[in-house]
């Protein structure tokens, strides 16, 4: 009836993820009470579950990524606190747990908290950067958002439901087969991946056709901010990778639940073929998750240089040649793995090709901030912090790409410590960066200056001394993943890193604090221009918060940096542009279908997880029932009247032309 | 999202030379264009199928050389369906959906060419799974 | 920031005339785009936003395949002791089955041409016709692998027989689930008739069949004829 699932499933015996779980139950029972008792429901249902609008989709994938970026923190702060106390010692930890753990941290850290934030900003900004009113698929959107959810929901059910995989953030075979994992730890892994793999190849090709078909009269390619080329070069990669992803798990699903041999050790399976298709997904993913990261910082650096991005073109080119060479470089992942020297070499050589177009950038970015009016905001503070962990990360990688030089690190704390190194440096970086720099767009007013530059300044120096240690301790053979450690000499550089982390507690409480000063003292940062950074792209050209429909009349774009011109224009002219015609709007209607989604892709992924076939065939026929219901609606879209549109915009439009108001006066006055 | 709304310059939604088309769609044309092009499609796969069947079936060229001949005929078929029955044509309003089908079929290539090229090395490198498995204590 | 009046606009008024380092941004700067897709017409029809997004999904769908491919092409030699590739061809069964799907092709053309025409009637039968010879296809292949079962030869026996049954099945499920689309389709079109948004799902069905039908190319030519010259 209920497949492997019984109540041994629960982890009665093991005092950490029951207590965790008690106490995460109790937390989720207390917001929905909360949530009820309040009368909150019909907004959350009408404002952001049901709603297909970007900017909510955004901040909702958003939020989602911060939770799971704490979870997964939480998993990082056991880890670092095992090694260091375990040395000669079993530690707190019992080695299956450990690998429970450090298996769900690079999980979650990837799957759902790094790529929900950064699909999170392409959501949010890219719209209005192209100056267009949605995505190209709204309600396909809302559904993306869903999945992902659904995913992160079964990775954290397997905390007190069963386990979850022992098999590393990649369950490698022969280990992830029945053989060795009998579990169904593997099982979540698989299905909680599956699901919110297929959200993001929706993502993707939402995103694809949103940047190549939906952009506002006159914004042609080389008129394209940098962040939504990399939107589309990152979406780019999304549609021809998570393919792959989706293939490799499936074979690895029908080797566990069927016995097919794939990837069996023995009756022709090939381990080596699993190795080969996750990492052609695999590296990929890396750039998919780094490039948005690029466009974030290009986006800061302009802005707080006051200047135009430099080498534009270059940048563009930079990108895509990214794009098309992260697809070929996959084998670096397993040089050691007995490969000849042609094929070693040649992967040695496409993976440091590769540097140099991420050297372009880094140079770009150096030269836009030379002859720049540099202002150290909160953003800018983060990408300097990343130009310099960045390279230096990229330089280890480098290192990495020289196969001989690899066949020595490999699998050791010095391979953790450059993964992070450009991971935490480039992509977590960029998104506290582009946190603080969309914030008062999304919500209106500024995040605190002060408690930001302190929660950045504890996480540089945390960042640094929790990884610098982990180079060393992997140049003298220490291997990654070790629950246990018997070799007294690495206690001090274990301890110097968990101090880091330690500090990098500090830093993420600067940031709890931050947001809640911000939040108390938000009439005090309100910003009423909409443009509170001297902003260059359209997303600063409308309201802060903007209007559901982003732009009453989509922008027509003359030249490069669409909102600088616009701003050149009204400030020599000292008048905003003609006020236009407005006319009635379309916008897509709010649908439940997301959360159906939802629902139904839960269940059917626990029951397929626990072999619950009745309930997995149930959530497939209510699945294709959502299909036709929702293919069968009749009103796609409603009518924004021209006199609210233009309502909205005349209140936008008196702002502005206070703010010109007061330019002009300032300007009066002789110096 | 209807898109005729907000067109400052009264461009938008009209089909002409400037604007791209969908793949698979062609609205301009007549339907007897249509169906004469299906017919087409379908003569042209036809004799290609058969071709393949008849090259893999009968000892007609040099035996070796089947396989090369049997991939040129697919490539070729594929060709014909992409043109004949998804509409793919090299027109200026075709571009993103022929730079598209590109970018794929270098993925494609990518994938299948690397892996069987890293999988043959490693093939040839390594010893039987079997052997190795013997190995493990 | 915040205490000072007119921060980021008075910081604006100040720099905008001269804005100095335009390096590196020339051409595309000033006037006009001409030319398909470069944005000059604003977003477009929603005709082709659908088009194009399932044209890119076709694309990402064509890798999914890949993937079985590159399985099929590196485990073709492992049959640890079981039936290799030239024991599984039955050459009459798969020349039927390329017919009836190369049929289906065709008879979608057709009905997309009486779409176009708006001509319900044919429209449907047409759909109708693909949808069936579609049903032949998957009944063979059915049949293809309740004999292969019956002789023993199942995906369980080796890593050859995994990928082939692997290829062969996710095409055969793709066809499974295209009839499903299309029975949903065909009912769709009868109650709403030629509706702009039943119109943009019958184009994106079209290219799906046909996608498929691309697929096949390369599995009986791979894996079936190049299988029997073995």
């Amino acid at each position: 009836m209920f497949g492997k699932l019984s109540w041994s499933a629960i982890p009665f015996d093991q005092p950490i993820p029951l207590i965790t779980s008690i106490i995460l139950v109790l937390v989720i029972a207390g917001t929905l009470g909360l949530v009820t008792w309040k009368r909150w429901w019909p907004y959350l249902w009408n404002e952001w579950i049901t709603s297909v609008d970007h900017k909510k989709i955004g901040i909702m994938y958003v939020l989602l990524g911060v939770v799971m970026l704490i979870r997964g923190f939480a998993d990082a702060i056991m880890m670092r606190t095992q090694q260091a106390v375990a040395i000669n010692a079993p530690g707190y930890l019992e080695p299956e747990h450990y690998d429970q753990i450090f298996s769900a941290h690079g999980t979650i850290m990837i799957f759902f908290a790094a790529m929900p934030l950064v699909i999170g900003f392409m959501n949010f900004v890219t719209p209005l950067q192209l100056g267009v009113r949605d995505v190209a698929f709204p309600t396909m959107n809302l559904v993306s958002f869903w999945l992902t959810a659904s995913g992160a929901l079964l990775v954290n059910v397997s905390l007190f439901v069963g386990e979850f995989a022992r098999t590393g953030w990649l369950p490698y075979p022969p280990l992830s087969e029945t053989a060795y994992s009998p579990g169904v730890g593997v099982d979540y892994y698989l299905w909680a991946v599956q699901i919110s793999g297929i959200g993001t190849l929706m993502t993707g090709i939402n995103f694809v056709t949103t940047v190549l078909k939906m952009r506002c009269p006159g914004m042609s390619y080389l008129r394209m901010p940098m962040f939504c080329w990399t939107t589309l070069a990152s979406s780019l990669i999304i549609v021809a990778v998570f393919p792959i992803l989706t293939a490799t798990l499936a074979m690895l699903s029908l080797d566990r639940f069927f016995g097919w041999h794939f990837f069996t050790a023995g009756a022709g399976g090939n381990p080596m073929m699993f190795m080969n298709l996750i990492w052609a997904w695999g590296h990929p993913e890396v750039y998919i998750l780094v490039l948005p990261a690029f466009g974030i910082f290009s986006e800061v650096f302009s802005t707080f240089s006051g200047k135009p991005l430099f080498g534009y073109r270059s940048m563009v080119a930079a990108t895509l040649f990214i794009c098309i060479v992260s697809m070929m470089t996959w084998l670096h992942h397993f040089f050691t793995m007995g490969s000849g020297p042609a094929v070693n070499t040649a992967f040695g050589i496409s993976t440091s090709v590769i540097a140099v177009g991420t050297g372009v950038k880094i140079y770009n970015w150096i030269f836009t901030m030379y002859g720049g009016r540099v202002r150290m905001s909160v953003p800018m503070l983060w990408s300097l912090g990343f130009i310099f962990t960045f390279v230096i990360g990229g330089m280890t990688g480098v290192l990495l790409a020289v196969p001989p030089a690899d066949f020595l690190v490999h699998n050791s704390m010095f391979l953790v410590a450059h993964f992070h190194n450009v991971i935490v440096g480039g992509v977590v970086f960029a998104l506290f960066a582009g946190l603080d720099y969309w914030f008062p767009k999304a919500f209106g007013f500024r995040l605190h200056e002060g408690w930001g530059k302190a929660s950045f300044w504890f996480a540089f120096f945390g960042f640094w001394i929790t990884f610098a240690p982990l180079y060393i301790l992997g140049l003298e053979g220490m291997t990654r993943r070790l629950q246990h450690v018997n070799i007294a000499e690495w206690r001090p550089l274990l301890l110097i890193s968990l101090a880091g982390v330690g500090i990098l507690i500090v830093g993420a409480l600067c940031q709890v604090i931050m947001l809640v000063v911000s939040i108390v003292q938000r009439d005090r940062l309100r910003d009423d221009s909409g443009d509170p950074w001297d902003g260059r792209s359209l997303e600063w050209a409308t309201a802060s918060p903007p209007p559901f429909f982003n732009f009453a009349i989509l922008p027509n774009v003359e030249g490069e940096e669409a909102y600088w011109g616009i701003k050149v224009k009204a400030i020599e002219s000292q008048r905003l542009s003609e006020e236009p015609d407005y006319r009635d709007i379309e916008m897509p209607v709010n649908s439940p279908v997301g959360f159906y989604t939802a629902v139904f892709a839960s269940v059917t992924g626990f029951a397929l997880i626990w072999q619950i076939w009745w309930l997995a065939g149930l959530g497939l026929a209510a699945a294709f029932a959502g299909f036709v219901v929702f293919a069968w609606r009749d009103v796609h879209e409603f009518h924004v009247p021209a006199d609210e549109v233009a309502k909205v915009e005349r209140a936008r439009r008196a702002q502005r032309e206070a703010l010109l108001e007061r330019i002009a006066a300032e300007e009066s006055v002789p110096a | 999202m209807s898109d005729l709304e907000f067109d400052p310059l009264g461009t938008a939604g009209r089909l002409d030379h400037r604007e791209d088309h969908a793949p698979g769609d062609e609205p301009v044309e007549s339907a007897g264009h249509w169906v004469a092009n299906a017919n087409l499609g379908l003569g042209f796969s036809v004799i290609l199928t058969a071709a393949a069947f008849v090259l893999a079936s009968t000892h007609l060229i040099y035996a070796p050389a089947i396989p090369v001949a049997l991939l040129v005929l697919a490539i070729a078929q594929m060709g014909v369906h992409l043109v004949f029955f998804l509409h793919i044509t090299t027109g200026p309003d075709n571009t993103n959906n022929v730079l598209a089908l590109a970018y794929g079929i270098m993925v494609v290539f990518l994938i299948v060419i690397g892996s069987i090229w890293i999988m043959s090395h490693l093939q040839a490198n390594m010893m039987p799974m079997n052997q190795l498995m013997q190995m493990q204590p | 920031m915040t205490d000072h009046p007119l921060p980021a606009a008075v910081e604006t008024v100040r720099r905008v005339r001269e804005d100095p380092h335009r390096l590196g941004h020339r051409g595309h700067g000033h006037g006009p785009v001409e030319g398909a897709g470069h944005g000059m017409t604003g977003p477009a029809r929603k005709r082709i936003i659908v088009g194009y997004g399932f044209w890119i999904f076709l694309l990402s769908d064509i890798v999914l395949f890949s993937c079985f491919f590159a399985a099929f092409a590196v485990q073709r030699g492992a049959t640890a002791g079981g039936p290799g590739i030239s024991q599984l061809v039955e050459m009459p069964r798969v020349g039927w089955e390329t017919a009836a799907l190369l049929l289906s092709s065709y008879t979608c053309g057709l009905s997309f041409a009486a779409t176009n025409a708006r001509n319900l009637l044919w429209t449907q039968i047409f759909l109708l016709i693909t949808g069936l010879l579609g049903l032949v296809f998957v009944g063979l292949e059915l049949f293809e692998f309740i004999d292969l079962a019956s002789r023993g030869i199942t995906p369980q026996v080796s890593g050859f027989l995994s990928a082939f049954f692997g290829l062969v099945g996710l095409h055969g499920l793709h066809v499974t689930l295209a009839g499903l689309w299309l029975l949903t389709m065909m009912a769709q079109l009868q109650v709403k008739g030629f509706r702009p948004e039943v119109v943009h799902r019958l184009i994106c069905f079209n290219l799906f069949w046909h996608a498929l039908d691309i697929v096949w190319i390369g599995i009986f030519t791979i894996v079936y004829l190049m299988g029997a010259v073995a």
